[in-house]
């Protein structure tokens, strides 16, 4: 299955939140939706749930429009929520079932969540006696009970403790296993870089760069070295301005060209007492730096 | 619809597992038990006191004249005409009469100056107090039938004269506003507490599902339509029922013990005749559902639970203005004033004003349907808008939107 979100315009009134949004997201493949606060990663979200109508632009399974009634989708917004005086079990089967599920269904498939994710004791308690970090547990079975199509996780990992966050691991790459959209948003480049096969970074309402994720960082210009050494005085010293220490202590390189490359690798080799030289290849940090930091 | 259905079936489930809905109810219920029996908790008290009443129970009035022959006579009259009082001859001077009124020896005095001119002295006068009219009256009699016995008719024609019968009956042929006043009195008023009460429900329903975020999941998972209609249904259907429990109760109650509760006055309030108890409930639904379709759109637009209360207050007004039309027509006996005829076929008044007027007055029965007929386009027209608005509304934080910022969304070819 692939989703395909194609030209979308969106604008509230003057503001044009969305210009012309396209990406394409794989069944069985988590994808990233990058991009600084305000960007129009909910509004893109919102839009492909439906709940708003864009501008212009469309909204593709397998190239043809999307079918609400068909395809289900389990969302996990980043603004947590539920009703916090009502029954775990009661809401969650109430939200099983505004999504199409039968009322046995729905209460088998909580059942099931609730035991998955070690939540079976809170069953019948109201929501807000829960830790934050329980109660977002919660949310996650809203989003996943109804075994949607499309599963889109905005932030899942704020908040948790890091074996909730080991569990939420596993639950995404069953999810990913069997062949579902999983559409991550988040700030967290880690998770991103640890899941996602392909992103879109969107900055000011534009796609800046979308694709798969090694590609991505292959494209990159190839013009900086990565240096281990265990005397960086000595290079730092003969390379001067070209040179700079990195947070880990290895050095980076700047090279007029990508052409120097071979050249550099040779020269300091031979010259210097170097345990390792390789070509840097930015983090997904870098790369949302550069692509979604030109915001104004 | 299947959604819809769901959906009310959670916000009613959430109704009667409210604590203070249910206590509420309870307590009404519990209410109007007690009421309804308070006639005979009464009079089981009272049988044991009957025919212990003696004069000295009662207060005291005084008559003085310094005329004695005068004092006489008026005693004799005033002991006929004020059975409440014990009226005694006042012995000693008007200034100690005023000294036992003080003192609270006496409730009150008459002190003659002649047969047509007298004081009337009293501690504290209180607003229902007809001491002097009744006075005038037998004072007049009395003079009267003085002036016919000098005027040589005997005592006996005198007194024929004065207490000649005047036979009369009245039959009404359109409605008696009387015997509807309290009944009509009643609904206007269960009405008028019912939707404001619930109103705010169901505007803190939806303020509350959008502060507490819970509104990101829903909006995805429901149509607006389907939310705003289910809530607000729930919300009628929770309304009426606790109305039925309670009046059921009454009706109940009043049958059970209908010999104690002989007063006409409660009488006239359980006699509604089955026609209006119809139109009752048509005009109760409509209006409690238009109303409670705007509420539930107001609650939309709130980000926060205390912007409600501002947020509501032009519907509350427009309801308390109808209320109040309506309360004064009725008191003022003018049922069929223009504003009365101009409200009945505003949808925001109609509920009220033409059930006012169906009760209390002659309505022809094309001005009922096309009341009704506006009532129910607008309730439906109403309806859907809200839907709309809440679409808009609840995804929207912040300030509370301007009305006009909001109608251009919602009428914005999407």
């Amino acid at each position: 299955m692939i989703l395909e979100l194609k030209n979308i315009d969106k604008s509230f009134g003057e503001k044009e939140v969305l210009k012309g949004v396209s990406f394409v997201a794989e069944g069985g493949k988590a994808f990233g939706l990058l991009g600084r606060n305000g960007a129009g990663k909910t509004t893109s979200i919102r839009i492909l749930m439906n709940v708003f109508s864009a501008n212009s632009g469309e909204v593709l399974i397998d190239g043809a429009p999307i079918d609400y009634d068909k395809i289900g989708i389990g969302y996990l917004p980043e603004e947590r929520g539920l009703y916090p005086k009502k029954p775990i079990i009661d809401q969650l089967v109430y939200f099983a079932e505004l999504k199409g599920m039968s009322a046995k269904d729905a209460v088998k498939a909580v059942d099931y969540w609730l035991g998955r994710l070690g939540m079976t004791e809170y069953r019948n308690k109201k929501l807000d006696t829960l830790s934050k970090g329980n109660q977002q547990k919660i949310q996650l079975i809203t989003a996943l009970a109804h075994d949607p199509d499309i599963v889109i996780l905005d932030e899942p990992f704020s908040g948790l403790d890091p074996v909730n966050a080991m569990l939420l691991k596993d639950v995404v790459k069953e999810q990913i296993a069997k062949g579902k959209i999983v559409l991550f948003s988040s700030h967290q480049m880690s998770y991103i870089e640890e899941f996602c096969d392909s992103i879109a970074i969107i900055n000011a309402g534009k796609v800046a760069i979308s694709g798969d994720l090694h590609d991505i960082k292959r494209n990159y210009v190839r013009d900086k070295l990565v240096v281990s050494t265990t005397k960086p005085e000595q290079i730092k010293a003969d390379l001067g301005g070209a040179c700079s220490e990195r947070e880990d202590g290895s050095l980076l390189i700047q090279l007029a060209s990508p052409d120097e490359k071979q050249a550099m690798m040779k020269r300091l080799v031979e010259n210097y007492d170097i345990d390792e030289v390789k070509v840097f290849e930015p983090s997904l940090n870098d790369i949302f730096v550069e692509y979604a930091g030109a915001q104004v | 619809m299947n959604q819809f259905g769901k959906i009310l079936k959670f916000e009613l489930k959430g109704y009667l597992r409210n604590k203070v809905f249910v206590g509420i109810t309870i307590f009404l219920v519990v209410s109007i038990a007690i009421v309804m029996f308070i006639p005979n908790i009464i009079s089981a008290f009272q049988s044991d006191d009957e025919g212990d009443v003696t004069p000295s129970d009662l207060p005291t009035m005084l008559i003085y004249a310094e005329d004695e022959s005068l004092r006489d006579i008026v005693k004799e009259y005033f002991t006929a005409a004020f059975v409440d009082y014990n009226v005694t001859a006042a012995e000693g001077s008007v200034d100690e009469l005023k000294n036992d009124i003080i003192a609270g020896n006496a409730e009150c005095a008459f002190v003659m100056n002649s047969a047509s001119s007298y004081t009337y002295y009293v501690n504290n006068l209180s607003m229902y107090d007809m001491n002097t009219e009744i006075a005038n009256t037998v004072l007049q009699e009395v003079y009267r039938v003085g002036a016919m016995i000098q005027n040589g008719l005997t005592p006996e024609q005198a007194g024929e004269i004065m207490s000649v019968q005047i036979e009369s009956g009245t039959e009404t042929l359109g409605k008696d506003q009387m015997q509807n006043f309290f009944y009509t009195y009643i609904m206007i008023f269960a009405l008028y507490m019912v939707i404001l009460l619930y109103g705010q429900m169901v505007a803190t329903n939806v303020a509350t599902e959008k502060s507490s975020r819970a509104m990101e999941v829903l909006v995805t998972s429901a149509k607006p339509t389907s939310m705003m209609f289910g809530k607000v249904l729930a919300s009628c259907i929770a309304g009426f029922s606790q109305l039925v429990l309670v009046f059921g109760t009454a009706i109940l109650l009043y049958n059970v013990n209908k010999e104690a509760l002989s007063n006409p006055l409660i009488a006239s309030i359980f006699d509604i005749p089955i026609e209006l108890f119809i139109y009752l409930i048509i005009f109760f639904v409509l209006g409690f559902l238009i109303y409670a379709f705007m509420f539930g759109a107001i609650g939309s637009t709130a980000s926060k639970l205390e912007d409600i209360n501002t947020s509501v207050m032009p519907i509350t007004f427009l309801f308390i203005i109808a209320f109040m039309v309506v309360m004064f027509s009725m008191t003022s006996g003018s049922i069929d004033n223009t504003a009365m005829r101009i409200c009945s076929y505003i949808p925001f008044t109609s509920p009220m004003a033409m059930f006012t007027r169906i009760c209390m007055s002659t309505v022809a029965w094309y001005e009922i349907f096309i009341s009704i007929a506006i009532l129910i386009g607008s309730t439906v027209g109403i309806g859907v808008l809200s839907a709309k608005i809440y679409r808009v509304g609840v995804l929207l934080y912040g300030m509370p939107p301007k009305f006009s910022t909001i109608m251009k969304t919602v009428f914005k070819k999407q």
